[in-house]
Protein backbone atom coordinates (compact mmCIF):
# COMPACT_ATOMS: atom_id res chain seq x y z
CA UNK A 1 0.00 0.00 0.00
CA UNK A 2 2.48 2.69 1.19
CA UNK A 3 6.01 2.11 -0.02
CA UNK A 4 8.87 4.44 0.87
CA UNK A 5 12.39 4.08 -0.48
CA UNK A 6 15.57 6.14 -0.85
CA UNK A 7 14.31 8.82 1.53
CA UNK A 8 17.10 11.14 2.68
CA UNK A 9 16.69 14.53 4.34
CA UNK A 10 19.34 17.16 4.97
CA UNK A 11 19.08 20.16 7.27
CA UNK A 12 21.89 22.30 5.91
CA UNK A 13 24.93 20.02 6.07
CA UNK A 14 23.44 17.72 8.66
CA UNK A 15 22.09 14.47 7.23
CA UNK A 16 19.03 13.84 9.39
CA UNK A 17 17.72 10.84 7.51
CA UNK A 18 19.68 8.52 5.23
CA UNK A 19 18.19 6.32 2.55
CA UNK A 20 15.17 5.24 4.58
CA UNK A 21 12.82 2.57 3.26
CA UNK A 22 9.65 1.08 4.72
CA UNK A 23 6.38 -0.58 3.75
CA UNK A 24 2.92 -0.59 5.24
CA UNK A 25 0.06 -2.84 4.21
CA UNK A 26 -3.64 -2.02 4.36
CA UNK A 27 -5.07 -1.96 7.90
CA UNK A 28 -1.65 -2.52 9.37
CA UNK A 29 -0.27 -0.67 12.41
CA UNK A 30 3.45 -0.05 12.05
CA UNK A 31 5.62 1.70 14.61
CA UNK A 32 9.00 3.36 14.08
CA UNK A 33 11.01 3.27 17.30
CA UNK A 34 13.95 5.46 18.08
CA UNK A 35 15.47 7.80 20.61
CA UNK A 36 15.19 11.60 20.61
CA UNK A 37 16.87 13.05 17.53
CA UNK A 38 17.13 9.70 15.76
CA UNK A 39 15.24 11.05 12.75
CA UNK A 40 11.76 9.70 13.51
CA UNK A 41 9.96 13.01 13.10
CA UNK A 42 11.99 13.86 10.01
CA UNK A 43 11.00 10.55 8.44
CA UNK A 44 7.30 11.09 9.03
CA UNK A 45 7.41 14.77 7.98
CA UNK A 46 9.23 13.90 4.76
CA UNK A 47 6.59 11.30 3.91
CA UNK A 48 3.84 13.90 4.49
CA UNK A 49 5.67 16.52 2.42
CA UNK A 50 6.32 18.96 5.25
CA UNK A 51 10.09 18.79 4.70
CA UNK A 52 11.69 18.34 1.28
CA UNK A 53 13.70 15.13 0.79
CA UNK A 54 16.84 14.81 -1.35
CA UNK A 55 16.37 13.76 -4.98
CA UNK A 56 15.91 10.03 -5.46
CA UNK A 57 13.24 9.65 -2.81
CA UNK A 58 10.17 7.60 -3.64
CA UNK A 59 6.93 7.67 -1.66
CA UNK A 60 4.30 5.56 -3.39
CA UNK A 61 0.71 5.19 -2.15
CA UNK A 62 -1.16 2.49 -4.10
CA UNK A 63 0.99 3.25 -7.13
CA UNK A 64 0.61 7.03 -6.91
CA UNK A 65 3.81 9.03 -6.46
CA UNK A 66 3.48 11.37 -3.48
CA UNK A 67 7.07 12.63 -3.39
CA UNK A 68 6.43 15.15 -6.17
CA UNK A 69 3.28 16.64 -4.60
CA UNK A 70 3.03 19.63 -2.24
CA UNK A 71 1.77 18.83 1.28
CA UNK A 72 -1.82 19.89 0.65
CA UNK A 73 -2.08 17.58 -2.40
CA UNK A 74 -0.65 14.66 -0.42
CA UNK A 75 -3.64 15.01 1.92
CA UNK A 76 -5.97 14.74 -1.07
CA UNK A 77 -4.10 11.64 -2.23
CA UNK A 78 -5.02 9.91 1.03
CA UNK A 79 -2.23 10.42 3.52
CA UNK A 80 -2.89 12.37 6.72
CA UNK A 81 -0.42 13.47 9.38
CA UNK A 82 -1.05 14.26 13.04
CA UNK A 83 2.09 16.28 13.71
CA UNK A 84 4.09 16.86 16.82
CA UNK A 85 2.52 19.83 18.55
CA UNK A 86 -0.79 18.87 16.90
CA UNK A 87 -1.28 22.19 15.05
CA UNK A 88 -4.98 22.37 15.87
CA UNK A 89 -6.97 25.49 15.00
CA UNK A 90 -6.76 26.45 18.64
CA UNK A 91 -9.14 29.43 18.63
CA UNK A 92 -11.84 27.49 16.77
CA UNK A 93 -14.27 24.99 18.28
CA UNK A 94 -13.96 21.20 18.13
CA UNK A 95 -16.80 21.12 15.61
CA UNK A 96 -15.04 23.68 13.39
CA UNK A 97 -11.75 21.79 13.63
CA UNK A 98 -13.47 18.59 12.54
CA UNK A 99 -15.35 20.20 9.66
CA UNK A 100 -12.14 21.81 8.40
CA UNK A 101 -10.80 18.25 8.29
CA UNK A 102 -13.46 17.63 5.64
CA UNK A 103 -12.37 20.69 3.63
CA UNK A 104 -11.44 18.85 0.43
CA UNK A 105 -14.20 18.19 -2.14
CA UNK A 106 -13.38 14.46 -1.99
CA UNK A 107 -14.24 14.37 1.72
CA UNK A 108 -16.99 16.97 1.97
CA UNK A 109 -19.90 14.75 0.94
CA UNK A 110 -18.75 12.14 3.44
CA UNK A 111 -18.42 14.65 6.32
CA UNK A 112 -21.36 13.28 8.35
CA UNK A 113 -20.23 9.71 7.89
CA UNK A 114 -16.65 10.69 8.83
CA UNK A 115 -17.88 12.49 11.94
CA UNK A 116 -19.72 9.34 13.08
CA UNK A 117 -16.53 7.39 12.47
CA UNK A 118 -14.60 9.82 14.69
CA UNK A 119 -17.26 9.69 17.43
CA UNK A 120 -17.14 5.89 17.28
CA UNK A 121 -13.43 6.01 18.06
CA UNK A 122 -13.47 8.97 20.47
CA UNK A 123 -16.99 9.15 22.00
CA UNK A 124 -15.81 11.97 24.30
CA UNK A 125 -15.56 14.42 21.42
CA UNK A 126 -19.29 14.31 20.72
CA UNK A 127 -20.02 16.09 24.00
CA UNK A 128 -17.29 18.66 23.47
CA UNK A 129 -18.23 19.94 20.02
CA UNK A 130 -18.77 23.54 21.10
CA UNK A 131 -15.60 23.77 23.19
CA UNK A 132 -12.73 25.91 21.87
CA UNK A 133 -9.96 23.45 20.98
CA UNK A 134 -7.18 25.44 22.65
CA UNK A 135 -8.88 25.19 26.05
CA UNK A 136 -8.85 21.37 26.14
CA UNK A 137 -6.39 19.11 27.92
CA UNK A 138 -3.45 17.64 26.01
CA UNK A 139 -5.09 14.24 25.67
CA UNK A 140 -8.34 15.71 24.41
CA UNK A 141 -6.48 17.90 21.93
CA UNK A 142 -4.68 14.82 20.64
CA UNK A 143 -8.09 13.19 20.07
CA UNK A 144 -9.29 16.27 18.15
CA UNK A 145 -6.08 16.22 16.08
CA UNK A 146 -6.51 12.53 15.22
CA UNK A 147 -10.22 13.13 14.62
CA UNK A 148 -9.44 15.99 12.25
CA UNK A 149 -6.98 13.77 10.38
CA UNK A 150 -9.59 11.00 10.09
CA UNK A 151 -12.04 13.56 8.64
CA UNK A 152 -9.68 13.85 5.63
CA UNK A 153 -10.50 10.14 4.99
CA UNK A 154 -6.90 8.98 4.65
CA UNK A 155 -5.79 5.54 3.59
CA UNK A 156 -2.70 6.00 5.72
CA UNK A 157 -2.66 7.90 9.02
CA UNK A 158 0.72 9.12 10.28
CA UNK A 159 1.11 9.91 13.97
CA UNK A 160 4.14 11.78 15.28
CA UNK A 161 4.67 10.75 18.91
CA UNK A 162 1.01 10.83 19.89
CA UNK A 163 1.83 9.94 23.51
CA UNK A 164 4.19 12.89 24.00
CA UNK A 165 3.17 14.90 27.06
CA UNK A 166 0.21 12.65 27.92
CA UNK A 167 -0.29 10.92 31.24
CA UNK A 168 0.16 7.10 31.23
CA UNK A 169 -3.60 6.71 31.62
CA UNK A 170 -4.36 8.91 28.60
CA UNK A 171 -1.58 7.26 26.59
CA UNK A 172 -3.16 3.86 27.23
CA UNK A 173 -6.57 5.22 26.21
CA UNK A 174 -5.10 6.69 23.03
CA UNK A 175 -3.24 3.52 22.06
CA UNK A 176 -6.38 1.47 22.63
CA UNK A 177 -8.09 3.59 19.97
CA UNK A 178 -5.52 2.81 17.27
CA UNK A 179 -6.58 -0.81 16.57
CA UNK A 180 -10.16 0.38 16.13
CA UNK A 181 -8.91 2.91 13.58
CA UNK A 182 -6.98 0.18 11.74
CA UNK A 183 -10.06 -2.07 11.71
CA UNK A 184 -11.84 0.50 9.50
CA UNK A 185 -9.23 -0.27 6.83
CA UNK A 186 -6.90 2.67 7.50
CA UNK A 187 -3.21 1.92 7.89
CA UNK A 188 -1.44 3.57 10.81
CA UNK A 189 2.22 4.55 10.89
CA UNK A 190 3.37 5.99 14.18
CA UNK A 191 6.73 7.04 15.50
CA UNK A 192 7.21 6.58 19.23
CA UNK A 193 9.61 6.47 22.10
CA UNK A 194 7.07 4.63 24.18
CA UNK A 195 8.30 1.18 23.12
CA UNK A 196 6.25 -1.19 25.28
CA UNK A 197 2.85 0.32 24.78
CA UNK A 198 3.30 1.03 21.09
CA UNK A 199 4.61 -2.46 20.26
CA UNK A 200 1.69 -3.94 22.18
CA UNK A 201 -0.79 -2.54 19.66
CA UNK A 202 1.40 -2.70 16.52
CA UNK A 203 1.69 -5.41 13.90
CA UNK A 204 5.25 -4.58 12.89
CA UNK A 205 8.01 -2.20 13.78
CA UNK A 206 11.16 -0.52 12.48
CA UNK A 207 14.13 0.66 14.52
CA UNK A 208 15.82 3.93 13.64
CA UNK A 209 19.12 5.22 14.95
CA UNK A 210 21.12 8.29 13.87
CA UNK A 211 18.96 8.74 10.78
CA UNK A 212 19.32 5.14 9.58
CA UNK A 213 16.70 2.41 9.75
CA UNK A 214 18.72 -0.33 11.43
CA UNK A 215 16.23 -3.07 12.13
CA UNK A 216 12.72 -4.33 11.59
CA UNK A 217 10.43 -7.17 12.53
CA UNK A 218 7.01 -8.16 13.75
CA UNK A 219 5.96 -6.63 17.05
CA UNK A 220 6.48 -9.89 18.92
CA UNK A 221 9.92 -10.42 17.36
CA UNK A 222 10.97 -6.92 18.39
CA UNK A 223 9.63 -7.33 21.91
CA UNK A 224 11.69 -10.51 22.24
CA UNK A 225 14.82 -9.25 20.49
CA UNK A 226 17.92 -8.53 22.51
CA UNK A 227 18.86 -5.27 20.77
CA UNK A 228 15.44 -3.82 21.47
CA UNK A 229 15.57 -5.05 25.03
CA UNK A 230 18.88 -3.30 25.53
CA UNK A 231 18.36 -0.14 23.56
CA UNK A 232 14.73 0.67 24.18
CA UNK A 233 13.30 -1.35 27.01
CA UNK A 234 16.04 -0.61 29.48
CA UNK A 235 16.66 -4.12 30.73
CA UNK B 1 -22.98 70.31 17.44
CA UNK B 2 -23.14 67.03 19.35
CA UNK B 3 -25.29 65.30 16.74
CA UNK B 4 -23.08 66.68 14.00
CA UNK B 5 -20.02 65.18 15.65
CA UNK B 6 -21.82 61.85 16.08
CA UNK B 7 -22.80 61.72 12.43
CA UNK B 8 -19.34 62.75 11.21
CA UNK B 9 -17.75 60.21 13.54
CA UNK B 10 -20.08 57.44 12.46
CA UNK B 11 -19.63 58.02 8.74
CA UNK B 12 -15.85 58.45 8.97
CA UNK B 13 -15.49 55.58 11.45
CA UNK B 14 -17.47 53.27 9.17
CA UNK B 15 -14.99 53.78 6.35
CA UNK B 16 -12.01 53.47 8.74
CA UNK B 17 -13.46 50.22 10.02
CA UNK B 18 -13.74 48.91 6.47
CA UNK B 19 -10.20 49.96 5.57
CA UNK B 20 -8.78 48.43 8.77
CA UNK B 21 -10.66 45.20 8.08
CA UNK B 22 -8.86 44.94 4.74
CA UNK B 23 -5.46 45.31 6.39
CA UNK B 24 -6.24 42.82 9.13
CA UNK B 25 -7.39 40.23 6.57
CA UNK B 26 -4.22 40.81 4.54
CA UNK B 27 -1.86 40.50 7.47
CA UNK B 28 -3.79 37.88 9.45
CA UNK B 29 -3.76 35.36 6.60
CA UNK B 30 -0.69 36.17 4.50
CA UNK B 31 1.54 37.40 7.37
CA UNK B 32 2.73 40.11 5.00
CA UNK B 33 2.38 43.52 6.65
CA UNK B 34 1.58 45.75 3.70
CA UNK B 35 3.14 49.16 4.32
CA UNK B 36 1.95 50.26 0.87
CA UNK B 37 -1.67 49.64 1.91
CA UNK B 38 -2.52 53.36 2.02
CA UNK B 39 -0.97 53.81 -1.45
CA UNK B 40 -3.53 51.40 -2.86
CA UNK B 41 -6.21 53.52 -1.18
CA UNK B 42 -4.86 56.82 -2.56
CA UNK B 43 -4.29 55.34 -6.03
CA UNK B 44 -7.95 54.32 -6.08
CA UNK B 45 -8.95 57.82 -4.92
CA UNK B 46 -7.00 59.34 -7.83
CA UNK B 47 -8.48 56.83 -10.25
CA UNK B 48 -11.97 57.82 -9.09
CA UNK B 49 -11.05 61.52 -9.40
CA UNK B 50 -9.68 61.18 -12.94
CA UNK B 51 -12.46 58.94 -14.22
CA UNK B 52 -15.17 61.05 -12.59
CA UNK B 53 -13.73 64.29 -14.01
CA UNK B 54 -13.33 62.91 -17.54
CA UNK B 55 -16.30 60.57 -17.86
CA UNK B 56 -18.70 62.08 -15.32
CA UNK B 57 -19.67 58.62 -14.05
CA UNK B 58 -20.68 58.30 -10.38
CA UNK B 59 -17.68 57.26 -8.23
CA UNK B 60 -19.86 54.57 -6.66
CA UNK B 61 -20.27 52.98 -10.09
CA UNK B 62 -16.57 53.52 -10.86
CA UNK B 63 -15.77 51.51 -7.72
CA UNK B 64 -17.18 48.47 -9.52
CA UNK B 65 -14.27 48.77 -11.95
CA UNK B 66 -11.55 50.15 -9.66
CA UNK B 67 -11.99 47.56 -6.92
CA UNK B 68 -11.44 44.49 -9.16
CA UNK B 69 -8.36 46.16 -10.68
CA UNK B 70 -6.90 46.66 -7.20
CA UNK B 71 -7.76 43.03 -6.40
CA UNK B 72 -5.76 41.86 -9.42
CA UNK B 73 -2.83 44.23 -8.80
CA UNK B 74 -2.61 43.05 -5.18
CA UNK B 75 -2.76 39.42 -6.29
CA UNK B 76 0.05 40.17 -8.74
CA UNK B 77 2.10 41.86 -6.00
CA UNK B 78 1.70 38.82 -3.76
CA UNK B 79 2.23 36.10 -6.37
CA UNK B 80 5.12 37.75 -8.21
CA UNK B 81 6.86 39.90 -5.59
CA UNK B 82 6.12 38.34 -2.19
CA UNK B 83 6.12 34.64 -3.19
CA UNK B 84 9.87 34.43 -3.85
CA UNK B 85 10.36 35.74 -0.30
CA UNK B 86 7.93 33.14 1.06
CA UNK B 87 9.80 30.37 -0.76
CA UNK B 88 13.22 31.34 0.52
CA UNK B 89 12.16 32.32 4.07
CA UNK B 90 13.96 30.30 6.72
CA UNK B 91 11.60 31.32 9.51
CA UNK B 92 8.34 33.19 10.04
CA UNK B 93 10.31 36.08 11.50
CA UNK B 94 12.65 36.47 8.52
CA UNK B 95 9.62 36.39 6.21
CA UNK B 96 7.96 39.21 8.15
CA UNK B 97 11.08 41.37 7.92
CA UNK B 98 11.63 40.63 4.22
CA UNK B 99 8.04 41.41 3.36
CA UNK B 100 8.15 44.63 5.39
CA UNK B 101 11.13 45.75 3.31
CA UNK B 102 9.32 44.76 0.11
CA UNK B 103 6.15 46.70 0.88
CA UNK B 104 8.19 49.63 2.23
CA UNK B 105 9.85 49.86 -1.18
CA UNK B 106 6.51 49.44 -2.92
CA UNK B 107 5.18 52.37 -0.88
CA UNK B 108 7.85 54.71 -2.30
CA UNK B 109 7.49 53.36 -5.83
CA UNK B 110 3.72 53.87 -5.86
CA UNK B 111 3.95 57.26 -4.17
CA UNK B 112 6.64 58.36 -6.64
CA UNK B 113 4.52 57.42 -9.63
CA UNK B 114 1.54 59.29 -8.21
CA UNK B 115 3.65 62.37 -7.44
CA UNK B 116 4.95 62.28 -11.00
CA UNK B 117 1.46 62.18 -12.48
CA UNK B 118 -0.52 64.36 -10.05
CA UNK B 119 2.10 66.44 -8.23
CA UNK B 120 1.80 67.11 -4.52
CA UNK B 121 -1.33 69.30 -4.80
CA UNK B 122 -4.38 68.72 -2.69
CA UNK B 123 -7.05 67.14 -4.81
CA UNK B 124 -10.78 66.96 -4.35
CA UNK B 125 -13.93 66.88 -6.42
CA UNK B 126 -17.56 67.45 -5.70
CA UNK B 127 -20.05 64.62 -5.97
CA UNK B 128 -23.37 64.47 -4.08
CA UNK B 129 -22.14 67.16 -1.70
CA UNK B 130 -25.65 68.35 -0.83
CA UNK B 131 -26.58 68.36 2.88
CA UNK B 132 -29.01 65.88 4.39
CA UNK B 133 -30.78 66.71 7.66
CA UNK B 134 -30.90 63.99 10.29
CA UNK B 135 -32.15 64.77 13.83
CA UNK B 136 -31.19 68.46 14.01
CA UNK B 137 -27.85 67.83 12.33
CA UNK B 138 -26.66 67.97 8.77
CA UNK B 139 -24.40 65.53 7.02
CA UNK B 140 -23.47 65.45 3.35
CA UNK B 141 -25.13 62.87 1.13
CA UNK B 142 -21.78 61.50 -0.08
CA UNK B 143 -20.71 60.74 3.51
CA UNK B 144 -23.96 58.89 4.16
CA UNK B 145 -23.76 56.91 0.93
CA UNK B 146 -20.11 56.05 1.56
CA UNK B 147 -20.99 54.86 5.05
CA UNK B 148 -23.78 52.70 3.65
CA UNK B 149 -21.43 51.21 1.06
CA UNK B 150 -18.85 50.47 3.77
CA UNK B 151 -21.54 48.73 5.85
CA UNK B 152 -22.73 46.59 2.95
CA UNK B 153 -19.24 45.53 1.85
CA UNK B 154 -18.16 44.96 5.46
CA UNK B 155 -21.17 42.69 5.97
CA UNK B 156 -20.45 40.82 2.73
CA UNK B 157 -16.84 40.21 3.76
CA UNK B 158 -18.01 39.03 7.15
CA UNK B 159 -20.37 36.54 5.48
CA UNK B 160 -17.58 35.41 3.16
CA UNK B 161 -15.29 34.76 6.12
CA UNK B 162 -17.78 33.12 8.44
CA UNK B 163 -20.22 31.32 6.14
CA UNK B 164 -18.27 30.06 3.13
CA UNK B 165 -15.75 27.30 2.61
CA UNK B 166 -13.27 29.80 1.22
CA UNK B 167 -13.73 31.90 4.35
CA UNK B 168 -13.17 28.86 6.54
CA UNK B 169 -9.93 28.17 4.66
CA UNK B 170 -8.76 31.76 5.17
CA UNK B 171 -9.55 31.62 8.89
CA UNK B 172 -7.81 28.26 9.20
CA UNK B 173 -4.63 29.65 7.61
CA UNK B 174 -4.78 32.68 9.91
CA UNK B 175 -4.98 30.45 12.99
CA UNK B 176 -2.44 27.76 12.02
CA UNK B 177 -0.84 27.59 8.55
CA UNK B 178 0.68 24.14 9.20
CA UNK B 179 -2.65 22.81 10.42
CA UNK B 180 -4.26 24.24 7.28
CA UNK B 181 -1.83 22.38 5.02
CA UNK B 182 -2.60 19.17 6.91
CA UNK B 183 -6.30 19.35 6.01
CA UNK B 184 -5.50 19.98 2.35
CA UNK B 185 -5.67 23.78 2.13
CA UNK B 186 -3.27 25.40 -0.34
CA UNK B 187 -1.80 27.99 2.03
CA UNK B 188 -0.10 30.02 -0.71
CA UNK B 189 -3.36 30.29 -2.61
CA UNK B 190 -5.17 31.41 0.58
CA UNK B 191 -2.47 34.00 1.36
CA UNK B 192 -2.64 35.43 -2.17
CA UNK B 193 -6.43 35.57 -2.02
CA UNK B 194 -6.41 37.35 1.35
CA UNK B 195 -3.84 39.84 0.09
CA UNK B 196 -6.00 40.52 -2.97
CA UNK B 197 -9.19 40.91 -0.88
CA UNK B 198 -7.36 43.38 1.34
CA UNK B 199 -6.17 45.35 -1.69
CA UNK B 200 -9.71 45.43 -3.07
CA UNK B 201 -11.06 46.74 0.25
CA UNK B 202 -8.34 49.44 0.38
CA UNK B 203 -9.37 50.57 -3.10
CA UNK B 204 -13.03 50.72 -2.12
CA UNK B 205 -12.08 52.77 0.93
CA UNK B 206 -10.12 55.11 -1.33
CA UNK B 207 -13.04 55.65 -3.69
CA UNK B 208 -15.47 56.23 -0.81
CA UNK B 209 -13.17 58.68 0.99
CA UNK B 210 -12.37 60.57 -2.23
CA UNK B 211 -16.00 61.68 -2.49
CA UNK B 212 -15.72 63.85 0.63
CA UNK B 213 -12.09 64.22 1.75
CA UNK B 214 -9.25 66.18 0.21
CA UNK B 215 -6.29 63.97 -0.60
CA UNK B 216 -2.73 64.20 -1.94
CA UNK B 217 -0.30 61.74 -3.49
CA UNK B 218 1.69 61.69 -0.26
CA UNK B 219 -1.22 60.89 2.03
CA UNK B 220 -1.19 57.10 1.70
CA UNK B 221 1.01 56.66 4.73
CA UNK B 222 -1.56 58.49 6.90
CA UNK B 223 -4.17 55.88 6.03
CA UNK B 224 -1.69 53.03 6.48
CA UNK B 225 -0.88 54.38 9.96
CA UNK B 226 -4.53 54.81 10.90
CA UNK B 227 -5.42 51.33 9.65
CA UNK B 228 -2.39 49.92 11.45
CA UNK B 229 -3.41 51.64 14.69
CA UNK B 230 -6.91 50.22 14.42
CA UNK B 231 -5.57 46.73 13.62
CA UNK B 232 -3.05 46.70 16.46
CA UNK B 233 -5.52 48.26 18.89
CA UNK B 234 -8.07 45.57 18.06
CA UNK B 235 -5.60 42.68 18.13
CA UNK B 236 -3.98 41.56 14.88
CA UNK B 237 -6.22 39.39 12.70
CA UNK B 238 -9.34 40.10 14.76
CA UNK B 239 -11.94 41.19 12.19
CA UNK B 240 -14.88 42.26 14.42
CA UNK B 241 -12.38 43.99 16.69
CA UNK B 242 -11.04 45.98 13.75
CA UNK B 243 -14.58 47.04 12.82
CA UNK B 244 -15.35 48.27 16.34
CA UNK B 245 -11.97 49.99 16.80
CA UNK B 246 -12.33 51.65 13.39
CA UNK B 247 -15.67 53.13 14.42
CA UNK B 248 -14.19 54.31 17.72
CA UNK B 249 -11.32 55.98 15.85
CA UNK B 250 -13.82 57.83 13.66
CA UNK B 251 -15.70 59.08 16.74
CA UNK B 252 -12.51 60.16 18.50
CA UNK B 253 -11.47 62.11 15.42
CA UNK B 254 -14.79 63.87 14.94
CA UNK B 255 -15.28 64.71 18.64
CA UNK B 256 -11.75 66.04 19.08
CA UNK B 257 -12.18 68.11 15.93
CA UNK B 258 -15.54 69.46 17.10
CA UNK B 259 -14.82 70.15 20.78
CA UNK B 260 -11.05 70.63 21.05
CA UNK B 261 -9.17 71.47 17.89
CA UNK B 262 -8.98 69.78 14.48
CA UNK B 263 -5.18 69.95 14.69
CA UNK B 264 -5.17 67.72 17.76
CA UNK B 265 -6.94 64.69 16.23
CA UNK B 266 -3.79 62.78 15.33
CA UNK B 267 -2.22 63.51 18.73
CA UNK B 268 -5.30 62.28 20.59
CA UNK B 269 -5.51 59.16 18.43
CA UNK B 270 -1.93 58.29 19.27
CA UNK B 271 -2.59 58.97 22.96
CA UNK B 272 -5.54 56.55 22.92
CA UNK B 273 -3.38 54.04 21.04
CA UNK B 274 -0.61 54.36 23.62
CA UNK B 275 -2.98 53.87 26.55
CA UNK B 276 -4.52 50.79 24.94
CA UNK B 277 -1.09 49.27 24.32
CA UNK B 278 -0.01 49.98 27.89
CA UNK B 279 -3.09 48.33 29.34
CA UNK B 280 -3.51 45.52 26.80
CA UNK B 281 -0.28 44.90 24.88
CA UNK B 282 -1.87 42.39 22.50
CA UNK B 283 -4.86 44.61 21.70
CA UNK B 284 -8.33 45.05 23.14
CA UNK B 285 -9.63 41.83 21.59
CA UNK B 286 -6.29 40.05 21.31
CA UNK B 287 -5.38 37.07 23.41
CA UNK B 288 -3.51 38.02 26.55
CA UNK B 289 0.14 37.20 26.05
CA UNK B 290 1.43 34.51 28.34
Amino acid sequence: MLEVSGLSVRYGRHLALENAALKIGQGEIVVVLGANGAGKSTLIKAIAGLVAPDPGARVMLDGQALHRLPAYRIVDAGLALVPEGRHLFSTLTVAENLSLGAFLPRTRQKADESRDLVFGIFPKLEQRLTQVAGTMSGGEQQMVAIGRAIMTRPRVLLLDEPSLGLSPLLTAELFRALPSIARTGMSVLLVEQNTHQSLAISDRGYLIEKGVICGQGTASELLASETVQKAYLGS
Amino acid sequence: MFMNAVLTGLTLGGVYALVAMGLTIQYGVSRTMNLAYGEFLIAAAFAAFVLFSTLGISPYLLALGIVPVSFLVSLFVYRVMAMPLVRRAKSAMSLEIDSLLLTFGLLFAMMGVMLLIFGSNYTNYSYMARPVRILDATVSANRLLSFAAALVVGALCWLLLMRTRTGAALRAVAVDPVGARLVGIDVQWAAGLAFAIGGAIAALGGVLISTYLTFTAEMGVVFTMKALIVVIMAGVGHVPGALISGLVLGFVESFVAAYLDPGLTVAVIYAVFLVVLLVRPSGIFGKVAR
